[in-house]
């Protein structure tokens, strides 16, 4: 059990035959229960088909119900689906509750999931619509023309400033306060 | 003098007359600043987007929220959304929590979600299953510790069948919550 579900086939969100495009079609075609009729490992299961099994039938009439019963064995629920998936499921000594959660499970599911790890929980046929992004999109026009190494777009405006930037800077705003000043004195 | 004067006003009007009159091949026509006003050009843009959508130029897209997570959707999708949820197989809904719509021309934002009625994203469930077995397995060295669980979680599988946005943007919003 342990070493079984991590070696498990990778897989991919699929639906067979495109459902749900038009319609829906319930993927569960055809149920077999497999039950002693004195085995107490069988009782669970036959107080379901007692109780719930007609009621089953009646709500899904697009399935296909058999009852087979047999001496001495174990209950069985064997489930095939419209995809050709058959799902074999042990009953040993389940509770009727634990009967009707378990053949609810197969029923809406829509193959043998249990065998495949999925990948990518999403599946598109239009990954993008809008274009994939790239490192251009949202950019200034003004660099189609722009003829590289330009000073402009060249400058790497993310480093902090440095030092001799500051002291040039400062110098500068010195020289224009002196100015300033000599033009007032004019 | 007159006549020289107004020999050189038509070689100039040959230059610079109409458009750029000669030079207009050495000259951008784009206009870089149109002398619309503001809601003028706000008006334009929005009846374009209403085109578009009459027109159904391009596919549409839709981002919704659902149980905690944002999908990116368009027709004929498959999302397989995972944990409880009691929407059961063959159920038609509809996905109310649209953050962004849009198609390939425009966008629309919602702040946090897009009006109520203007897009329609709906979907089918397809299927209501179980997830592979996944272990859950602790460890902790020299501490005589180990545990080792097993699950399986519920996943429902959806089909988006249609992401719809009706062409009256800018309409007052019907607020039914």
């Amino acid at each position: 059990m342990s070493a079984k579900n991590l070696f498990l086939k990778p897989g991919f969100v699929r639906a067979p035959l495109q459902n749900g495009v038009g319609r829906y079609v319930c993927q569960l075609q055809r149920i077999v229960l497999k039950f002693c009729k004195s085995h107490g490992s069988s009782r669970g299961l036959r107080d379901y088909i007692e109780q719930d099994l007609v009621d089953f039938a009646k709500e899904n009439p697009g399935v296909v119900v058999y009852l087979k019963p047999r001496r001495h064995r174990g209950p069985i629920v064997v489930a095939e689906y419209l995809n050709g998936d058959r799902v074999w499921m042990n009953m040993h000594n389940k509770t009727h509750a634990e009967i009707t959660k378990w053949i609810d499970v197969l029923r809406t599911q829509q193959g043998d999931n249990s065998s495949t790890r999925l990948r990518k929980y999403q599946y598109t046929d239009h990954p993008s619509i809008q274009g994939p992004w790239t490192p251009f999109t949202f950019k200034n026009p003004a660099l189609n023309t722009a003829e590289l190494p330009n000073q402009a777009f060249g400058a790497n405006d993310r480093l902090p400033m440095s030092a001799t930037e500051q002291l040039r800077l400062m110098f500068e705003a010195q020289k224009l306060g002196k100015n300033e000043e000599l033009k007032t004195g004019e | 003098m007159a006549l020289i004067r107004a020999g050189l006003q038509r070689l100039a009007n040959v230059f610079n007359g109409g458009q750029a009159g000669v030079l207009s091949r050495f000259v951008t026509s784009l206009s870089p600043v149109e002398s619309k006003t503001v809601p003028e050009t706000t008006k334009d843009v929005i009846a374009e987007c209403n085109n578009l959508i009459e027109k159904n130029a391009s596919r549409n897209f839709a981002i919704v929220h659902l149980l905690g997570k944002q999908w990116r959707v368009t027709d004929g999708d498959l999302l397989v959304v995972e944990g409880y949820w009691p929407p059961s197989i063959g159920d038609k809904i509809r996905l109310d929590k649209v953050l962004v719509a849009g198609t390939k021309d425009f966008s629309l934002i919602g702040r946090p979600l897009v009006q109520p009625g203007l897009v329609d994203v709906t979907a089918t469930v397809i299927s209501k299953g179980l997830s592979h077995t996944r272990t859950h397995f602790k460890k902790k060295r020299r501490k005589q510790f180990m545990r080792i669980n097993f699950y399986r979680s519920p996943q429902t599988i959806l089909r988006i069948n249609s992401v719809e946005i009706a062409n009256k943007i800018n309409e007052a919003p019907k607020n039914v919550f």
